[in-house]
């Protein structure tokens, strides 16, 4: 069955697909870290993946989806921010021992009207409008770059600002925006959902001091959608939540003006410290604020509440949004100089009696994913990219920590590759926390490949359990979403 | 870009409730202008049409549509006869009541969710079009001008 639906997909697209060549050729400093910010002149057509390293786990079946921005420069024009890159969403499919990629951009507005221009002149998160920019709405800007999860049966690409994108999730073909609802319609939807472990899904949309919660069920269908008031306009790119309550973090790093590019909009207000509210799930009305040192931040770690009340989560904090605002776009230039990620991993943890702290680890990680089965419960463990020093700007290794007892247990990839985002996919039939696989990618920059890597989640200091190979070489990805096939 | 410059309603509800008729004495020999409406993918609901006859009335800062009419959007094409218009430069607002409560649909955050369109097939940048973009010249002949919505 895995191996039909993989005929069809490459039955479905051979024409528009592109030789690993002509990929590789694309890459304006091969060779170097800025690879992982290459350009990607086409969607990849369905190939294997060639075993380089030890043997895939038994047991061990599924998709793993990867986004992140793989189109940046146009002839009359070109993005000047790392989070403006058209969106390519990848499909490693794992079975039977072996494993495939297929990648597919997403067919949105923007790429369009820019691929017609031959210019990147739709304004976005950081790289100004064009002169010819036509933007109608938040979806006309829509890259679609960010994350991606399973909704029924489709797959949704994620932006931050917008709609999903809904994608066939064999073929990759874009099917449209997906409205939940036809009065909310072109309302944002993060690329940070939080899933309950029994699969229902919350997540937010913000504008400005207003935002949308969003409530669905495992299939994807609308459970709610519910208007709230925020007490700042802080820029959100994530949130968190409990069995209980949902935690919006609100860095003083505030919308004032409405202005293309959007980031252009924000200031830096550190005077007025951090607010954290916290919703009761149950009845939104029901709130409470939290007030910690100024911090700015784009990732958490799911959350968890203790008997007494006590609400702790993992938080990738930086002291300013300089990597937001400037580190993002030296990135694009290659300019390793200017580039200052500035993360400090950190637990916040929330008191009963009002108070908030924040304890930092010295730890250099980010992209924070945790057991899916323990979301908003008690827990030990979080993998994160990052925690070993780094001979270029991104992540070298990974690391999983122990937060109760204090433990972090690395792997470096070595010089010559980007560390991604690895997640969690659980071993059948266990049910101990992290008992199970770490699945990820990695750009192997010096052998010009991006590599798939499957890691005990209880012993990474060991390295792979096996790494696969591809023909190409794709730029570095943000967030990807692991769709388990018994 | 903010809800109110991207929100039509205010311009729905001046163009239903009123405009001012032609002047019976035109200098010039009135025209017909045909609206043609093209590319509408939901064949339901209606196409809310306001023609305007000068920048301000048509950006909102004063004055209201020279006509409005409503247009049944029961095919991928329809049109609607502007009648008796003086020769001059026109822009043209519409969009597509798809649940026909007479009104252009807004989100939460104020944002458009019933498609709409402008003369020149102009698009605007975080707003309207601009009159510069949509305004458009009828002569002494009676004119078709073309307008893709959805």
């Amino acid at each position: 069955m895995h191996r039909r639906s993989f005929l069809t997909a490459a039955a479905g697209f051979g024409a528009l697909a592109f030789t690993p060549e002509v990929v590789l050729a694309a890459a304006a400093n091969s060779g170097d870290w800025t690879l992982g910010v290459a350009d990607v002149e086409a969607d990849i057509a369905p190939q294997a993946l060639r075993l380089v390293h030890g043997r895939a786990p038994a047991g061990l079946s599924g998709v793993l989806y990867r986004n992140g921005p793989a189109k940046f420069r146009r002839p009359g024009g070109s993005a000047t921010h790392w989070f403006d890159g058209d969106g390519l969403i990848r499909r490693f499919l794992i079975a039977d021992g072996k494993a495939s990629l297929t990648a597919r951009f997403a067919d949105t507005p923007k790429r369009r009207i820019e691929t017609a221009a031959g210019a990147m002149i739709q304004p976005g998160f950081g790289t100004p409008a064009g002169a010819a920019a036509s933007v109608s709405g938040p979806d006309d800007v829509n890259a679609a770059n960010t994350s991606v999860m399973a909704a029924g049966g489709q797959l949704w690409a994620l932006w931050e600002s917008g709609s999903p994108m809904a994608m066939d999730p064999d073929t990759l073909a874009s099917r449209g925006f997906h409205t939940l609802r036809p009065d909310l319609k072109g309302m944002p939807f993060l690329a940070h959902p939080r899933v309950e472990p029994d699969g229902r899904l919350w997540n937010l949309g913000v504008f400005r001091a207003k935002a949308i919660v969003w409530r669905l069920a495992a299939d994807g269908a609308l459970e709610a959608a519910t208007p709230i008031d925020l007490p700042r306009a802080s820029y959100v790119h994530d949130f968190t939540a409990t069995e209980r309550h949902l935690v919006l973090v609100l860095q003083p790093w505030v919308h004032e003006k409405m202005v293309a590019p959007l980031a252009a909009g924000f200031a830096w207000r550190p005077e007025r410290g951090t607010q954290i509210l916290v919703l009761d799930k149950a009845d939104l009305s029901k709130r409470r604020i939290y007030e910690l040192e100024a911090l700015s931040f784009f990732h958490m770690g799911d959350a968890w509440e203790t008997a007494d009340g006590t609400i702790s989560l993992d938080i990738c904090a930086s002291p300013t949004p300089d990597f937001a605002i400037r580190g993002a776009e030296a990135i694009l230039k290659g300019d390793a100089a200017r580039i200052d990620v500035g993360v400090d991993l950190a637990l916040i943890t929330l008191s009963p009696d009002g108070r908030a702290r924040l304890e930092r680890t010295g730890l250099l990680a980010e992209f924070p994913r945790a057991d899916p089965r323990f979301a908003g419960r008690p827990r030990a463990f979080s993998v994160y990219a990052g925690g070993t020093p780094s001979t270029h700007p991104l992540a070298q290794g990974l690391t999983v920590r122990d937060w109760r007892r204090d433990r972090n247990e690395t792997y470096d990839f070595g010089r010559g590759q980007i560390a991604e985002e690895m997640i969690f996919v659980p071993r059948p039939g266990g049910s101990a926390e992290f008992d199970g696989w770490l699945v990820g990618t990695s750009l192997n920059f010096a052998a010009k490949a991006t590599e798939l890597h499957v890691f005990d989640a209880r012993r990474v200091a060991a390295g792979p359990i096996c790494t696969w190979r591809a023909d190409v070489a794709l730029p570095a990805t943000f967030h990807g979403a692991f769709v388990s096939r018994v | 870009m903010t809800p109110a410059q991207l929100t039509l309603t205010a311009f729905a509800a001046a163009a239903i409730a009123c405009y001012k008729p032609y002047p019976a004495a035109a200098q010039t020999a009135p025209v017909a202008l045909t609206l043609a409406f093209e590319g509408i993918k939901a064949p339901k609901g209606a196409i809310m049409v306001a023609v305007y006859d000068s920048e301000a009335a048509f950006d909102g800062s004063g004055g209201k549509p020279v006509r409005v009419t409503v247009v049944a959007a029961t095919e991928a094409r329809v049109q609607a006869e502007i009648r008796g218009l003086v020769p001059g430069r026109y822009g043209v607002k519409a969009f597509h009541d798809l649940d026909g409560d007479g009104k252009m649909g807004t989100n939460p955050f104020g944002m458009p969710t019933e498609p709409f369109a402008f003369s020149n097939n102009a698009t605007g940048m975080m707003g309207p079009a601009k009159w510069s973009e949509a305004a458009f010249a009828v002569g002494a002949e009676s004119a078709v001008h073309t307008i893709a919505i959805d």
